[in-house]
């Protein structure tokens, strides 16, 4: 014997019982055992193998047994396809039923059975159907056209159902109408070509509206959404059915008024915005969205949605509605956190006060995550109402004094937004912030900080011990915060170059050489590349002026909005997303709202109501991009000042008021060339005085490179002298030199020349012509000049000074005349004095040793026992100065006054003096 | 005694028959069905499933399903087999080309186990038409001849007409009848 016995089984089982009662004479008993098969499938057995005995007892008169046995097919053809054709001949029988009852329930049923096969045989009692006496069959018909596209479009074009289902529009019956509405929009939507199937006219529009009033609440929903699909041809059009719908405004199914307001916003959109009717009906709409907002949660809910939407695209509406919007104590959270978005958007100057007098006291609530909105509500309003800015900013400080530790980070993250908007107006906060810092543990807070630190490095002393003690976990940071710290310690360096370029190295080898994530370590390389290629460029991109951000974060975008109006009162419009972002398998055609056929000075009013969006960091890539990293300077010679609106202002102070500060340079060249002739460039000036060379990059932190170096004039051209050393153990190659922008628009005139390879050991000298057509950047202090080395071993940076005087031109004589007018045309308040101690030498060797370093004697006077010289110096980038020079013979302390139109150049003239006059 | 034995009568003759009409598409089983039912004939478009009627005639109840004939739905005719007490099988007359198909299926049929005991009517349809066969050229045609252990009966009919169906009908509640 085979184990085969073990498979079959002598039980005949649940499934065969019921086989048996099923073929039962008893007409009870079939019917109680069809009841078992429904109650078997309701709770998912698999009733499929009894498909023929149950399909046996389909034709009966017994509505009941009838109606399980519909059930079952509907629910079991699929699964037996072939056998599903045995229930063909009474699915027509059923249509032809005196009962209409029993034809509707057919032709409904029929439309349930997506089974290709049999298609085919129901479309002559569906074509029966649609013509049917009785209305509930005819609107029964009606939705299975819908239902039949669905399984084969093709059969319903063909069988011209499509047309059938138009001449339901105009039937007598407006529950039809809906119905047939309902299917047309379906398959409008549905339609493979993207382009509705059926164009509705003003003549069925005029029919819709009729039946619109007789329907039931859903009929006038169908009826309604298939009214905003249409377009009507022109204004007037568009104003009369707003006319005829208002009323529907009023009904109490919450759908319906959504649908109403659904073709209202979209009809809008077609009526000038001059004509008295939009205000009317603007004024319409309040009420019954307000309504809405009294019903149970969901509801309050859903409508909330929709009214962010509505305010959104026209805030007029519920502009008066505020109170309405404040939270209730016992809101569900989902709702309070809804009404808050609301809230935002309906701030203004007028209701400003008393909405943050309710957002202080939900920020005192219990509920962590509307604390945490509500805090953040407050910097949104801020950002929103400006004359409210000062305010809320108090309200914050108020709250972050509270110390609750997720409202001081929320705080933050708010106030971040707000300095964004404000800039340079609620800086004086930062040390509140500043005190708050170890109690951040979230990482868009500790981010938030860390931004504000680093954009207002330059105003916080300690920036660089601040960002540091971040940079301790920097590996158990979030990336958030990683990103921020990285771009804020390259800020700070930016801003303070000279004691924080430890700190940069640091955080730029952390980035880029300790951390695995690729957003990080790119942005690190980026920095550092831009750094080392051109700290100019660096300062650009890294300190470039930030687009304000106006009105509010987080508006849908334009496009989106529109479409989403089109959606109210559906999914999408709770979703705030497009349906073809969450239903499978319908591309459908994109709704969108109709253009104004009016003036397009309404357009232009939709485009100016849209904020601006804070642009990501992301897309200053583009910046980056377009900037040529690569060349030797980044500089472009006769227009530095262009693309830069902050250097304008160092400018501005440094020319002294020229009003032209499109181009020093060039200005400073055109005067050289006039002049040239009369002095004669050619003169050289052998003894001009050259300080000693003084180590600018230790060998230590050059990883082996040493340079020393510094500044002279020779032959009318500033050049920098520098010996570079090789300490290492190996040979250096590929030596190049890049200057940062400078106050004097310092560049290299010629490529670095260094012998290479540099042997160990070896000291080379060299010589780098410098021009002054570079691009212009205000230096602290002016004569700062930040330099990149590179070599085949990495990219250095160092600062030096460079000495004022190798910016003194040999066009530096001013005619005494000019001289007298332009000292007595400079205000006093240019006046600086400065004393010159133990100067050797009388009036004459310092007129000498003056003359050769450029500084020319106009005239030397003698007043009471003491040599007065008066000098005239004229510096690169054109700025004249003009120095008095008292000496009391005997005194070794000569005091100097100086007048220039920019006096800021007053320290490095200073100094040059005291460097010639005790060389 | 006589008493008792009309009460099994009675017992015997309230349980429905059930009586399947089998045939090719196009023989007019659903027409025959509707003659026997409302004794008129009904405009029928081709059956595509089944109709399921109840007859009574002469006292006797009939529970008869007329199957649809066409090719597609012929494998289904054997869900109807259980319990069936009798086959009325048509023929039309008038369909010489396709008496070939409906011999092999009405062999096919009698060949199940579940039809063992079920009387067999043979209707040779369409009677009316010109030209078509006799009873006996069908009787000849389908090989009844060879039939064996089967209860049945030939009749030429005209289900338009409504000619040959009452000695049909007679012969079979007969058979039924002894049958017990």
């Amino acid at each position: 014997m085979t184990d085969s016995k073990y498979f079959t089984t002598t039980k005949k089982g649940e499934i065969f019982e019921l086989k048996s009662e099923l073929n039962s004479d008893k007409k009870e008993k079939k019917r109680e055992a069809v009841k078992k098969v429904i109650a078997s499938m309701t709770v998912g057995k698999d009733v499929s193998a009894l498909f023929p005995d149950v399909v046996n007892c389909m034709q009966t008169d017994n509505l009941e047994l009838k109606k399980l046995v519909y059930l079952y097919l509907m629910n079991y053809a699929k699964s037996q396809p072939d056998m599903a054709i045995m229930a063909v001949n009474t699915f027509v029988k059923d249509c032809e039923d005196t009962n209409p009852l029993i034809r509707a329930l057919a032709v409904r049923t029929m439309g349930c059975i997506r089974v290709d096969k049999i298609t085919e045989y129901l479309c002559e009692p569906l074509r029966k159907c649609l013509k049917d006496e009785d209305p509930y069959v005819r609107k029964t018909a009606a939705v299975c056209v819908a239902k039949l596209y669905d399984i084969n479009a093709q059969l319903v074009e063909d069988q011209g159902f499509l047309d059938q289902l138009k001449d339901l529009l105009s039937d007598s019956n407006p529950m039809v109408v809906a119905n047939a509405v309902a299917a047309l929009s379906e398959i409008n939507e549905a339609s493979v070509s993207g382009s509705p199937l059926v164009e509705m006219n003003a003549q069925t529009i005029n029919k819709l509206l009729t039946a619109l009033n007789e329907c039931t609440e859903w009929g006038q929903v169908f009826i309604l959404d298939s009214l905003s699909n249409y377009s009507p041809k022109d204004e007037r059009e568009a104003q009369s059915i707003c006319e005829r719908i208002t009323p529907r405004l009023a009904h109490a199914n919450a759908a319906v008024v959504l649908s109403a307001v659904k073709v209202l916003m979209k009809f809008m959109e077609m009526l000038p915005s001059e004509s008295d009717f939009v205000p009317t009906l603007t004024k319409k709409l309040a009420p019954p969205l307000v309504t809405l907002l009294s019903s149970e949660p969901e509801v309050q809910y859903v409508a909330l949605r929709n009214i962010n939407l509505i305010v959104q695209k026209r805030p007029d509406i519920l502009k008066h509605e505020m109170k309405v919007f404040f939270v209730k104590y016992n809101d569900p959270i989902y709702v309070k956190l809804e009404k808050l978005d609301i809230m935002i958007r309906l701030a203004s100057q007028a209701n400003i006060a008393q909405v943050l007098s309710e957002l202080k006291e939900y920020a005192t609530e219990v509920d962590v995550d509307f604390v945490r909105k509500a805090v953040r509500a407050i910097g949104r309003c801020a950002i929103k109402v400006e004359q409210s800015a000062e305010r809320c900013v108090s309200t914050l400080l108020d709250l972050i004094h509270t110390k609750v530790n997720y409202v001081v980070q929320e705080a933050i993250v708010v106030i971040k937004d707000i300095f964004r908007k404000y800039p340079n107006k609620y800086e004086s906060i930062i040390s509140t912030l500043c005190e708050n810092l170890d109690t951040l543990d979230e990482p868009e807070a500790r981010a938030s900080m860390i931004w504000i630190i680093g954009e207002y490095a330059e105003r916080i002393d300690n920036a660089d011990e601040l960002l540091e003690s971040f940079l301790e976990g920097f590996h158990d940071e979030n990336t958030q915060v990683q990103l921020q710290l990285l771009t804020a310690i390259v800020k700070l360096f930016l801003k303070r170059p000279t004691d924080t370029q430890e700190l940069v190295q640091q955080v730029l080898s952390l980035a880029t050489q300790d951390s695995d994530n690729p957003d990080l370590r790119d942005r690190g390389f980026i920095y550092w590349r831009l750094l080392s290629t051109d700290p100019g460029a660096a300062k650009e991109v890294v300190l470039a002026d930030k687009p304000l951000i106006s009105e509010e974060t987080d508006l849908l975008e334009p496009t989106l909005l529109d479409e989403l109006i089109c959606h109210i009162s559906s999914l999408a419009s709770v979703y705030h997303k497009p349906p073809s972002a969450f239903v499978e398998g319908r591309a459908g055609l994109r709704k969108s709202l109709p253009a104004r056929s009016g003036s397009a000075e309404g357009v232009h009013e939709t485009n100016a109501n849209v904020a601006q969006v804070i642009p990501s960091q992301e897309s200053l890539i583009g910046d980056l991009l377009s900037m040529d990293i690569n060349a030797p300077a980044a500089a472009q010679p006769g227009q530095p000042a262009a693309s830069q609106p902050v250097d304008l202002l160092g400018l501005d102070s440094l020319l002294g008021g020229v009003g032209d500060t499109s181009s020093t340079a060039v200005t400073a060249q055109s005067t050289t060339g006039l002049l040239g002739d009369i002095f004669g460039l050619g003169n050289a000036q052998p003894a001009a005085y050259v300080s000693p060379k003084t180590i600018w990059l230790s060998a230590e932190r050059g990883k082996g490179c040493e340079i020393a170096g510094t500044f002279c004039r020779k032959a009318g051209q500033i050049s920098m002298e520098l010996t570079v050393t090789n300490r290492a153990m190996t040979p250096m190659t590929g030596f190049a030199v890049q200057l940062n922008k400078n106050s004097f628009g310092l560049t290299p005139a010629r490529p670095l020349q260094v012998v290479s390879p540099l042997p160990p050991t070896v000291s080379h000298e060299c010589s780098l012509p410098l021009s002054t057509t570079g691009a212009v950047q205000r230096m602290e202090p002016l004569t700062n000049l930040q330099v990149a080395v590179k070599n085949n071993i990495d990219v250095f940076y160092f600062a030096c000074l460079v000495p004022m005087h190798v910016f003194f031109t040999e066009d530096g004589q001013m005619d005494k005349r000019v001289f007298l007018a332009t000292w007595k045309e400079i205000p006093a308040q240019n006046e600086v004095n400065y004393t010159l101690t133990n100067v050797q030498g009388n009036a004459d060797t310092i007129v000498q040793k003056m003359q050769q370093n450029n500084v020319f004697t106009i005239a030397k006077r003698n007043v009471e026992g003491q040599d007065m010289l008066y000098q005239s110096v004229k510096l690169t980038n054109g700025i004249w100065v003009l120095n008095e020079l008292k000496i009391q013979p005997g005194n070794p302390n000569i005091t100097l006054s100086l007048k220039s139109r920019a006096v800021d150049i007053a320290a490095g003239m200073f100094q040059s003096y005291d460097l010639i006059l005790h060389s | 005694m006589g008493g008792l034995f009309s009460y099994f009568r009675n017992l015997l003759g309230s349980r429905e028959m059930r009586i399947l009409i089998l045939g090719l598409d196009g023989a007019g089983k659903t027409t025959i069905l509707y003659r026997l039912q409302v004794g008129e004939v009904v405009t029928t478009i081709p059956t595509i499933g089944f109709n399921v009627e109840q007859v009574t005639y002469k006292n006797l109840k009939f529970q008869v399903w007329d199957l649809g004939g066409q090719t597609s739905i012929r494998p289904y005719w054997r869900c109807y087999y259980a319990n069936t007490d009798a086959i009325i099988y048509v023929v039309d007359s008038a369909d010489k080309d396709r008496i070939g198909i409906s011999k092999d299926e009405l062999y096919y049929m009698l060949k199940e186990e579940e039809l063992q005991g079920a009387i067999l009517v043979v209707l040779a349809n369409k009677q009316d038409m010109e030209g078509c066969m006799t009873v006996a050229e069908v009787h000849q045609a389908l090989g009844l001849d060879a039939l064996k252990n089967r209860t049945f009966q030939i009749f030429k009919t005209s289900a338009v007409k409504g000619d040959g169906l009452d000695p049909a009908m007679d012969w079979l509640s007969n058979a039924l009848q002894n049958r017990k």
